[in-house]
């Protein structure tokens, strides 16, 4: 299976497919770190709020690289379960890369002396590591989530470019808005806007164990879901 | 050793697609060819996709599909970033395959060595078509699927492809190849299976001769085999002058209205009338 994610890694970086997300990525890090200094874990949970629709429209350009017939041939090879597997390990690795770079790019703005992360400076202030760390949950909980959005909208299930961005759209839109504070149904969306919240504030072990269990639930029903399409739609 | 059976196969695109095989029954024997006949649309290439575990069947069963699988598709997918030898050594790795003997030995035997550096995108259609078979000989596959895999080939290469054939059978696999191009005189033994109307008609190998009955209708070829010394007479003719062996194959166009009766003409002569089809691209 590793075989066919590097195969599909290549794929996706030489056809030039990763530019367009790699040029969004940094005008969305250049809004959100651009303006002065922030708390990490603050500054880290708006990142990965702002970053769940890129990743998802990157894993769903990795899935689409592909041609209809390759895909075929990569399922003779190894069949189906582990053809939908390097799929969305692909899309994952390549999420990964764009988390990290999203980590590590305020950092270097900080450098630059215009803004970036800084370290605790009032009382109640998280510090810089527990910071870090939390910035890093969240932009997990984002990358799975994320995945299997694109998953949904690639054209493997979707068969068409209007299908396919007309779900990552309204996916991406449904996670923001049924996850503003008094949604009447937070529950049925990734919990990106909560993880900032809970970020922003005071952040509880129970609070970070609940909506990871949210994100990993979320992912597991829609890589199910997705799993089932491409039952019929090879 | 075991071929592969599709058990009361039927396949539908979507929920609401129309049915394109129902209840098809059908065993491809280790060490068998099977010729896949019927008209474009009938579901030669969805049988194929069953047969090969590309497609999974809507209802039944494909049961006993022996390892590795080669699959020929009609049109290679050359909109990849990746050059011959980049892509056969990705494939070939996807087999679990790292020695580069096989790959090649694949690209000599496929005259493909000027190309190795080629990317993809910039080869012929014909060319592109070798890497696709290719990809498919290189994991020593136990069933070979094969798509209309005589299209765009030049005539060296066309001639090769019933050696294959011949050496997958010979090392105990299946083969399954479809055909529309009445290219089928070249496998010699092979059985058929004709597909039509969502069903699929298993023939003898002499089926293929008796393909010239549905000429009732369009512009027809008629493909003879002969034994006749006379066709050897004509040596000075540029397309009999590669014409080697004991038996030959010449492609004839004549008009629709006469075609039967010249197919009956040629069988009350002693010659094999091997297929009749609609002409779709030039002959010789």
């Amino acid at each position: 299976m590793s075989a066919l994610v590097r195969m599909r890694v290549a794929a996706f970086v030489r056809t030039g497919r990763a530019l367009p997300s790699l040029l969004a990525t940094l005008v969305v890090l250049g809004i959100i770190y651009g303006g002065g200094k922030a708390q990490a874990a603050e500054a880290y949970g708006f990142s990965a709020v702002a970053l769940f629709p890129i990743i998802a429209w990157q894993a769903k350009l990795v899935l689409d690289t592909e041609p209809d017939v390759q895909r075929r041939l990569a399922i003779t090879a190894v069949g189906h379960r582990r053809e939908l597997a390097a799929g969305l390990a692909a899309a994952t690795v390549i999420g990964l890369t764009t988390v990290v770079f999203a980590m590590l790019v305020p950092w270097v703005i900080g450098v630059v002396g215009i803004g970036g992360i800084e370290g605790p400076r009032a009382a109640g202030d998280l510090p810089l590591g527990a910071g870090i760390a939390l910035g890093g949950w969240a932009h997990l909980a984002s990358l799975v989530t994320a995945v299997g959005l694109g998953a949904l909208a690639s054209r493997p299930v979707t068969r068409s470019t209007l299908y396919g961005v007309a779900v990552l759209v309204t996916g991406s839109v449904l996670a923001i808005v049924l996850g503003l504070q008094g949604s009447f149904a937070p529950w049925i969306v990734p919990p990106l806007m909560a993880a900032a919240r809970t970020l922003a504030k005071e952040p509880h072990a129970g609070s970070v164990i609940g909506l990871s269990a949210q994100a990993v639930l979320w992912a597991a029903v829609v890589v199910a879901g997705y799993a089932r399409l491409r039952r019929t739609r090879s | 050793m075991t071929g592969v059976r599709l058990d009361d196969i039927s396949y539908r695109y979507g929920r609401g697609g129309r049915w394109v095989l129902r209840g098809v029954t059908v065993d491809l024997p280790p060490g068998g060819t099977v010729v896949v006949l019927g008209r474009n649309g009938a579901g030669k290439s969805t049988l194929l996709q069953l047969a090969a575990g590309v497609l999974r069947p809507s209802r039944g069963k494909v049961r006993d599909r022996p390892g590795p699988v080669g699959w020929v598709p009609e049109r290679f997918p050359a909109d990849q970033p990746f050059t011959v030898d980049g892509y056969l050594t990705a494939m070939a790795r996807l087999h679990a395959i790292t020695d580069p003997g096989p790959i090649a030995s694949w690209v000599d035997r496929l005259g493909l060595t000027p190309y190795r550096g080629t990317r993809l995108g910039e080869l012929s259609k014909g060319t592109a078509q070798k890497v696709g078979l290719a990809q498919a000989l290189i994991p020593g596959p136990k069933l070979l699927v094969l798509d209309e895999p005589w299209e765009g080939l030049d005539a060296a290469a066309r001639d090769l492809v019933p050696e294959l054939v011949a050496e997958v059978v010979a090392a105990g696999g299946s083969v399954l190849v479809s055909d529309h191009r009445g290219e089928t005189a070249r496998l010699p033994g092979a059985t058929t299976w004709t597909v039509a109307d969502g069903t699929v008609t298993t023939g003898t190998p002499a089926a293929i001769g008796d393909r010239s009955g549905p000429a009732a209708s369009g512009d027809r070829s008629v493909s003879a085999v002969s034994g006749d010394r006379s066709v050897s007479a004509v040596s000075g003719d540029r397309s009999v002058s590669a014409v080697s062996g004991d038996r030959s194959v010449i492609e004839i166009s004549v008009p629709t209205e006469v075609a039967g009766r010249i197919a009956a003409d040629l069988r009350a002569a002693g010659h094999e009338v091997v297929a009749v089809r609609a002409v779709e691209t030039e002959v010789i």
